[in-house]
C-alpha cells in the first residue's frame, strides 16, 4: 500500500553560510548581542581579541531581540561595516 | 509517496523513525483514500499553500495538513479548524519562528468557538483541557505533527525546548458559549463570526482554585496571585498576554454582582502587580522591559504584569466545579490571533 509524506516541500531556498574569509587582516568585526545573560560580555571580548589580531578598529556592536530576526536596518548596518561577525547565544 | 508493507503500527513507526517525523505516539496511515476523504470539506485546491512553518520553511498545503490530520485521526469534521488554525500560525504577529525554536517549553493552544464546536463535537465542558474527546485530542495533535512535519520543529533540532512539556502533543479546548455571562470570545477580538479558532503561544494551564468564596473579589484575587508568578516570561517581559480561563461558576458568580468581561479585565490588571524592588531583585537588566514600566524608580511602586487590561484575554470553559485557570502568555514576542473558520 501506498501512504502520502507529512512533511510537504521547502518552500524557500536554504540559506547558505558566506565562506569563510582566509585573511584576518584588516577584517572588520562586528557582534550581534542579542541580549542574553553575558552573550555580549563573552561576544565582545572575543570580538576585541580578533579585532587586535586583524589590526582593526574595535568591534561594531548591535543589539537585537533574542526571540526575534534582526530588525533590517540592523542587518543592512552589519552588512555595511563589518567583515565578520559574531552572534547566536542560547541562554 | 511511500511504500509500506502494511499499515500495522510496527510498519508505520518504522518510516516514522526512519524518516523524524510523528510525535511518538501511533498515528492512523495516510493512505490516499484518508487523505481525500479528510479534504473533501476542504473548498479549495489541495495544493493550496496554506503556510510556510519554520523553521524548516515547510511548505504547509492543504494536502500535506490533511495527511497530518489523518495521522492524528482527526475526523473530517475538524479539518477546517485545522486549516484556519494552520493559517492563523502564519501571521507575523504570532512569530512562530520564535515559538519553534525557544529553549521555553511554549506550546501552541488552539481554543475553539461558536456553531464548530457542535458541528465537529468539540467539547467545551467537563475536562475540556484533557483527553476523552475525539475533536479536541485529535486537532491539537494534527498541528503539533504539522508544526513537527512541515515546520521542522523536532526536540533538540528546531525546537530548542529545554523540557518540553506535555501540552506539545495536543493542546485544543473549546469556549463554552451557553455557560458564559459574556459575548464570545472573538467578538472581543473584532471577528465576527458564527464559528473562529485562536491559536496562542502559552505554557500550559495553571489551576486556580476557589470554592469558598461568595464574593467574586477572593476568587479574581487568587487568579491575580497566580498572574504574577515570577517564573514565567510574562513576569520578566510585563508586556504580554495572559489568558484566563474561567470555569461557569466562577463566571457566574462575577457577573452576579454586574461584573462584566471589563471589569474582570480591569480587576486582574490592578491586582496582578509586582514591586520595582522584587523586579530589580530578580530581572537583569536584558532592555525588554516596556519603556513605561522603566518610568519609575520608586522600589515601591507597584508595577502591572501587563501593560493593557485587553492584554488579559478572559474566556469561560469547563463543567461544573471551582476550578479556574491562568494561561501565561511565552512573552510579548508573540500575540495570539483570532481567525473565522
Amino acid at each position: 500500500m501506498r501512504i502520502h509524506r507529512p512533511d510537504g516541500p521547502i518552500a524557500q531556498p536554504v540559506h547558505r553560510l558566506a565562506p569563510s574569509r582566509r585573511v584576518m587582516a584588516g577584517a572588520r568585526i562586528g557582534v550581534l548581542d542579542n541580549r542574553k545573560p553575558n552573550a555580549g560580555l563573552l561576544m565582545s571580548a572575543v570580538a576585541s581579541h580578533l579585532a587586535d589580531r586583524a589590526g582593526s578598529a574595535e568591534p561594531l556592536v548591535l543589539t537585537k531581540n533574542a526571540a526575534r530576526p534582526a530588525p533590517a536596518e540592523v542587518i543592512d548596518q552589519l552588512q555595511r561595516e563589518v567583515d565578520l561577525v559574531l552572534t547566536g547565544s542560547a541562554d | 509517496m511511500i511504500e509500506v508493507v502494511d499499515e500495522s503500527p510496527e510498519a508505520l513507526y518504522r518510516i516514522l523513525e526512519q524518516s523524524g517525523w510523528g510525535d511518538g505516539l501511533p498515528v492512523v496511515a495516510p493512505t490516499e483514500a484518508r487523505v481525500d476523504a479528510m479534504l473533501e470539506i476542504y473548498g479549495g485546491s489541495a495544493d493550496d499553500v496554506l503556510a510556510v512553518l519554520p523553521p524548516r520553511s515547510g511548505a504547509c498545503t492543504a494536502r500535506v495538513a490533511a495527511v497530518n490530520a489523518v495521522m492524528a485521526g482527526c475526523p473530517p469534521e475538524v479539518f477546517p479548524v485545522v486549516v484556519a488554525a494552520v493559517r492563523a500560525l502564519d501571521r507575523p504577529e504570532f512569530n512562530l519562528r520564535g515559538v519553534q525554536a525557544t529553549t521555553h517549553s511554549v506550546a501552541v493552544m488552539v481554543a475553539v468557538h461558536g456553531r464548530v464546536i457542535e458541528t465537529a463535537g468539540y467539547n467545551a465542558g467537563f475536562g475540556t483541557f484533557g483527553p476523552g474527546h475525539r475533536a479536541n485530542a485529535t486537532t491539537g495533535r494534527a498541528i503539533r505533527l504539522i508544526l513537527l512535519d512541515v515546520g521542522g520543529g523536532r526536540p533538540g533540532d528546531g525546537d530548542a525546548s529545554t523540557q518540553g512539556q506535555p501540552a506539545k502533543y495536543s493542546y485544543c479546548m473549546a469556549e463554552n458559549a451557553a455557560a458564559s455571562p459574556w459575548p464570545l470570545y472573538p467578538t472581543c477580538r473584532g471577528v465576527d463570526a458564527a464559528s473562529a479558532v485562536t491559536v496562542a503561544a502559552v505554557e500550559g494551564p495553571h489551576n486556580v482554585h476557589d470554592m469558598w468564596s461568595t464574593h467574586p473579589a477572593p476568587i479574581y484575587r487568587k487568579v491575580a496571585s497566580v498572574m504574577t508568578t515570577l517564573g514565567s516570561n510574562n513576569a520578566v517581559m510585563a508586556d504580554s498576554e495572559f489568558f484566563v480561563v474561567l470555569c461557569p461558576e466562577h463566571a457566574r458568580q462575577a457577573a452576579s454582582e454586574g461584573w462584566s468581561r471589563r471589569d474582570v479585565q480591569l480587576f486582574l490588571h490592578h491586582h496582578a502587580r509586582l514591586s520595582r524592588r522584587v523586579r530589580n531583585e530578580h530581572f537583569a537588566d536584558m532592555g525588554i522591559e516596556p519603556p513605561w514600566m522603566r518610568s519609575t524608580d520608586d522600589p515601591d511602586a507597584q508595577l502591572p504584569v501587563t501593560g493593557e487590561p485587553d492584554d488579559i484575554r478572559v474566556l469561560v470553559a469547563g463543567g461544573p466545579g471551582k476550578h479556574s485557570c491562568v494561561i501565561p502568555a511565552w512573552g510579548s514576542i508573540s500575540r495570539s490571533v483570532t481567525v473565522p473558520v
